[in-house]
């Protein structure tokens, strides 16, 4: 069967390299790097801390502050957006 | 060589960079944070034409204004900035030089600290700058935002919605806001207003759990809460200018006259960087487009002699 456009897309992300970004609903350095995302063709998990007691923990134990966005990548913990960071973390 | 290169894309540096399109100027726009400072506001009600849209959507729409005309741009950031003969030099961080005929300086501005012992650190631990970025995180809590000034009134508006308690720490006797957001401060239940009152010192352990203040309220020093939200005002971001002798005033801001002119020929600034008193988009954007037309006055009456040949881009390890 061919393989969909959704699919082909799927296959070309971050080569089983697992992204989880927390953020909130309204921060814009959260924005930007889902952008960020979107241009490299970056699959992620985001949770929104704003609404969850839960991620909000979480993300302050991987990271020790509670400022956002905190992307975990693949282990590696990036506090705010920072391109230079997140191209070294993801291989891009 | 460039006609001019922008540094800065902000509002000031955006529209700057719109004009200069429009006047058929060769021309770079360099700035690290595309969109700039207002894309940290949530609301933006003060620009003409718009009756309210966010800081994202003003920066958006200033973006692609800009690029509807043949322009250059870089994210990179601007390192140094030298000056020979009548031309200018304009490393960044990507090792990279542009020669210029003038530049439009427009870096803007960056957060004042309150420099009270805690806020290092307990800075994203329950302190912070930015009530749209990190404000979400306090669902519930009690925050307090330090200022007394419209900035100050506008973050503490935007914690109401998710805080259960704002406080506004005023040194002065009263709040200096624009009426309409003192107004929106004084009926919301959530905002509580003090005056006459300085935050000394920001305590906790792993997190923000009170500040001690300099007077007694609710009979004790201590005010207990979970973040502080800083909002007294901006620095401006003038060394890589100073460095190239453009005079800036007691507050570190670029002197500039109405046609946005420094006292260095072919200098021009605009924008939160300036000595400019009321600092808004709107105002940014107007010294923005002055600074272009001075500088396509400038290019068009002057010789230029520039010194690294003819390229537009030489790379610093090579040309050495």
């Amino acid at each position: 069967m061919e393989k969909s456009a959704k699919q082909v897309k799927e296959t070309m992300k971050n080569d089983g390299k697992k992204v989880k970004i927390y953020t909130t609903s309204t921060c814009p350095w959260c924005m930007k790097t889902k952008e960020f995302f979107k241009e490299n063709n970056v699959k992620y998990e985001e949770v929104n801390v704003g609404t969850s007691e839960d991620a909000r923990n979480e993300m302050f134990q991987k990271s020790g502050q509670l400022g956002v966005p905190v992307v975990d990548a693949n282990g590696t913990i990036i506090v705010g957006f920072d391109k230079d960071a997140l191209k070294k973390a993801l291989g891009i | 060589m460039y006609d001019t290169i922008i540094i800065g894309a902000g509002c000031a540096g955006l529209a700057a960079a719109m004009y200069a399109g429009r006047l058929n100027m060769k021309t770079l726009l360099i700035g690290d944070n595309i969109g700039g400072t207002i894309t940290l506001t949530d609301v933006v009600e003060n620009y003409p034409g718009f009756i309210k849209l966010t800081g994202q959507e003003l920066a958006d729409n200033l973006r692609n204004h800009a690029e509807a005309y043949n322009i250059e741009k870089s994210e990179a950031k601007v390192t140094k900035i030298k000056r020979e003969h009548n031309c200018f030099i304009v490393e960044t961080n990507e090792s990279k030089t542009h020669q210029s005929r003038t530049i439009i300086f427009a870096t803007g501005t960056e957060w004042r600290k309150l420099n009270v012992p805690g806020e290092k650190e307990f800075a994203n631990k329950g302190v912070h700058y930015c009530a749209l970025c990190d404000g979400a995180v306090y669902q519930n809590r009690i925050v307090a935002v330090v200022g007394g000034g419209d900035s100050s009134v506008k973050e503490a508006l935007l914690l109401s919605q998710f805080a259960s308690k704002v406080y506004i720490l005023v040194r002065r006797e009263k709040l200096r806001g624009e009426p309409i957001n003192n107004q929106r401060a004084d009926n919301n239940k959530k905002i509580q207003v003090i005056t006459n009152i300085n935050l000394k010192q920001i305590k906790g352990d792993k997190v923000v759990k009170s500040v001690q203040l300099d007077r007694e309220l609710n009979g004790s020093n201590e005010l207990k809460l979970d973040a502080v939200f800083v909002a007294i005002g901006h620095n401006a971001l003038s060394q890589l200018a100073k460095d190239v002798d453009v005079k800036v005033n007691d507050k570190g801001e670029i002197i500039i006259n109405r046609e946005s002119k420094t006292n260095i020929p072919g200098f021009f600034a605009a924008g939160d960087v300036c000595d400019t008193v009321f600092k808004q988009a709107i105002t940014g954007v107007a010294e923005g487009v002055s600074a272009v037309y001075s500088a396509y006055t400038y290019v068009n009456e002057n010789e230029f002699i520039c010194p690294i040949g003819n390229d537009d881009m030489v790379n610093i390890k090579n040309a050495k």
